[in-house]
């Protein structure tokens, strides 16, 4: 558990991940509060890696929930084991005479069958899935509910039961309640507008790309290989391709994938060549790669050079 | 403290976001745990406790200022820093400046503001009392700050700045002083921008609040003004998500179709053939839509909410198709739903009203039946549900009742949406009582509240 705001920023920190003070504040509060956090804002900015450090940070192990179209509760929370429990009762066969073996009445035999009730259902034929799991388990964990925007409405529906009282009920078992309340952290992409129920219980974090000087201490602490000047040079060029009107923007784990791919080719600058050669690590779309160059006044030139 | 949080919140909530009770016992707790004397992470801690949307945060950061900042940055006494002998130059100066501006000079040179009495005075003689939103309160800033004299602000310097130097005051006093006078300015300006920012806030969230809440669903459309449609507009989001989750849950939990041998035996294969999951056929329950919209002018308003409500709520209906009538017949294209979808209603209309120009008694519900019916009677199937939208008033024009009787036996069901009460039906020249007795359901949609009760009865069948 963290102490302070300071102790969050410090132990995310050991874990190579920069919080800015919102994601500390928020981190800290989320834990004091007993609140699940509601992380939302453009794809690849770490809101899946912040739950990842923080359960390394505070040596809690982590259950991912990720979520997709068609995704329901039996997935999300457990399966029953027929084909276990059948097998059992089967193989179990032999040992009943033994048990009923002297019993004379058919209402004598129910009876004993119902004192070995559990052995036909018991936790044993429960297979966990995520939500369950983190419910169940022995010492407390981060849950990290992915993408939640991509499930259905009455997923989430279900889910604000979960969330509200941290407990569920089984049919097969009755209601499983948690021993220790998990820390959860739902991610969202802002596909689809969340339920007002579900935002008003979770406390809202909204993460953005990163400023320069943050970004820079991103790829520095990421990639330590790749030499300062080059790095800042790399930086502020992705800041410059986040400002353009592309399909899609370059995220960190881009940049980041960019800088280790500057390290690996030996890059000495980011010149024209270089960047004719590596954009595509950054941009996905051939359209973002023509504006990108065309914006860059390189786009003649490099790709004339390419076809020679 | 806590009341200035509550008071707080009562200003978000007039500003339009939503804040629910739990989420201000959140944000006290919150105070609690982080304190309040750190500044940034009392902001961060209201911020992740009461705004839940990235589109509230631009309210959000407007308020936060000032509700909780000591009313503008502290101003200077250039005096402090004067000789005795310079400061009473100074005086002699001041008192030599004409008029009005001398108040404001004192002011400026003192460090000394006006109290919290005059700037409320001042203020009420700005005509803040009447501003309504953070864009007026700008405006009555500047007249507040002309009144003061900020207009000849520059030009009485100069004149105090000769003064002092005709009376001999040293280069680098005056250079000093002018300093301080210009920062004491700056901060002046932005003390009352606050106070102004402020009182307005608070007037907002203390005027009795009917335009907001649910109460405009229940008011008629004909009877909104302009700024009521506006609010409206943004309780559609709200109405669409309700709609949309109250119908997949519906789906959901609705009854089952047919058993499906096929696929149970499928799923049971891994139990050894013992049926422990029993499967059902999806019954398809999405409908398919075309709807005729009257646009003639009485019927605008909730020609749009009808047309915003089922665009939005496009993924829980199978195929949709919008046709316009007033003495014509047309498709509504796909760029008029984009700018209604935008809330950009009046685009949208102007497009319609190009194709449909405006004449008088020009409804002619009959014919343009007669034109549906030639040209796309392709579009309704066993399927579709049509829905007519408006209010059966035909300007004496033969009603076709054997059109919309064909309609009706062709399509799976015919609705008729009514933007008038029953008890208007039938009377001059509305033909709506022969109209319903041929349609399969009938609804009366006067205000928002009944429109939308409408589409969620047409998504549940």
């Amino acid at each position: 558990m963290f102490k302070n705001i300071a102790d969050v920023h410090q132990r995310l920190g050991s874990q190579q991940y920069i919080a800015s003070d919102e994601i500390s504040t928020v981190v800290y509060l989320a834990q004091s509060l007993c609140k699940p956090i509601l992380a939302e804002g453009p794809a690849g900015v770490g809101k899946t890696e912040l739950a990842k450090v923080w359960a390394k940070a505070i040596g809690a192990p982590l259950v991912r929930l990720q979520c997709y179209e068609g995704l329901d509760e039996s997935k999300a929370l457990y399966e029953w084991e027929y084909a276990k429990q059948m097998l059992y009762t089967q193989l179990l066969r032999d040992t009943l005479h033994n048990i009923l073996g002297d019993v004379t009445s058919l209402a004598d035999a129910a009876n004993r069958l119902a004192q070995e009730d559990d052995v036909f259902f018991s936790d044993n034929f429960l297979l966990p899935r995520p939500l369950l799991t983190a419910l169940t388990s022995d010492e407390p964990v981060v849950l990290l509910i992915d993408e939640i925007d991509r499930a259905d409405v009455e997923f989430e529906a279900f889910l604000l039961e979960v969330l509200s009282d941290f407990q569920v009920t089984v049919p097969e078992l009755g209601t499983i309640t948690a021993k220790h309340q998990p820390m959860v952290l739902l991610t969202s992409n802002n596909t689809r507008e969340l339920s007002e129920a579900l935002k008003r219980r979770c406390l809202y974090l909204y993460v953005d790309y990163p400023a320069l000087d943050d970004e820079l201490n991103i790829v520095r602490l990421k990639v330590p290989d790749l030499r300062p000047e080059l790095a800042h040079q790399a930086v502020a060029v992705v800041q410059q391709l986040r400002n353009m009107d592309l399909r899609k923007v370059p995220s960190i784990s881009e940049t980041l994938d960019w800088a280790r791919a500057l390290v690996t080719l030996n890059a000495k600058e980011i010149d024209e060549k270089t960047l004719g050669n590596t954009l595509t690590v950054l941009l996905k779309y051939e359209s973002d790669v023509a504006k990108a160059r065309r914006m860059m006044g390189d786009g003649g030139s490099s790709r004339g050079r390419h076809n020679r | 403290m806590d009341d200035r949080v509550v008071e707080f919140i009562r200003g978000l909530r007039a500003a339009g976001v939503r804040v629910s009770l739990a989420e201000s016992m959140d944000a006290m707790r919150a105070m609690e745990i982080l304190g309040i004397s750190n500044k940034t992470l009392f902001r961060e801690s209201l911020r992740a406790t009461l705004i839940k949307g990235s589109d509230d945060f631009a309210p959000f950061d407007e308020l936060f200022p000032l509700y909780f900042s000591s009313g503008g940055p502290m101003m200077q006494n250039a005096l402090d820093d004067l000789s005795p002998d310079e400061q009473q130059m100074l005086q002699a100066a001041l008192q030599a400046l004409s008029g009005r501006l001398q108040q404001l000079m004192e002011w400026l040179t003192s460090g000394q503001g006006p109290t919290k009495e005059e700037l409320e005075d001042l203020a009420q003689r700005a005509g803040a009392d009447w501003a309504e939103d953070q864009q007026q309160s700008r405006w009555v800033t500047r007249r507040m700050l002309q009144q003061m004299g900020f207009s000849h602000l520059e030009q009485q310097m100069q004149e105090l700045l000769q003064k002092l130097q005709e009376m001999g005051m040293s280069q680098q006093a005056i250079d000093k002083l002018m300093g301080v006078v210009e920062a004491n300015r700056e901060a002046l300006a932005e003390q009352v921008a606050q106070q102004i920012g402020l009182q307005i806030a608070q007037q907002r969230a203390n005027r009795p609040d009917d335009l907001y809440g649910s109460d405009l669903m229940y008011k008629p459309f004909h009877a909104l003004s302009p700024a009521e449609v506006d609010i409206l507009r943004k309780e559609i989001q709200r109405l669409v998500t309700q709609l949309r989750s109250r119908a997949a849950l519906r789906r959901k939990r609705g009854k089952h179709g047919k058993f499906d041998a096929k696929s149970t035996i499928r799923a049971n294969q891994r139990y050894g053939g013992v049926p422990m999951e029993i499967k059902h056929k999806k019954r398809k329950l999405k409908p398919s839509l075309v709807l005729l919209c009257d646009v003639s002018r009485s019927t605008e308003n909730v020609v749009e909410f009808m047309l915003h409500l089922t665009h939005e709520l496009h993924d829980q209906v199978s195929r949709m198709k919008s046709f316009a009538f007033y003495d014509r017949l047309v498709e509504i294209p796909d760029e008029v739903m984009n700018y209604i979808r935008h809330d950009d209603a009046d685009k949208a209309f102007d497009i319609i009203r190009n194709m449909l120009p405006y004449r008088p008694y020009g409804t002619d519900l009959g014919g343009c039946l007669e034109t549906f019916c030639d040209k796309h009677m392709g579009t309704i199937n066993g399927r579709t549900t049509l829905i007519i939208l408006g209010d059966g008033r035909n300007n004496f024009n033969s009603p076709r009742i054997d059109l919309v009787k064909e309609l009706q036996q062709r399509a799976r069901k015919l609705v008729w949406f009514n933007p008038e009460q029953p008890r208007e039906w039938g009377t001059g020249d509305s033909d709506m009582l022969e109209y319903r007795a041929n349609c399969d359901e009938v609804f009366s949609v006067r205000n928002l509240a009944q429109l939308s009760a409408a589409v969620d009865k047409l998504l549940s069948s």
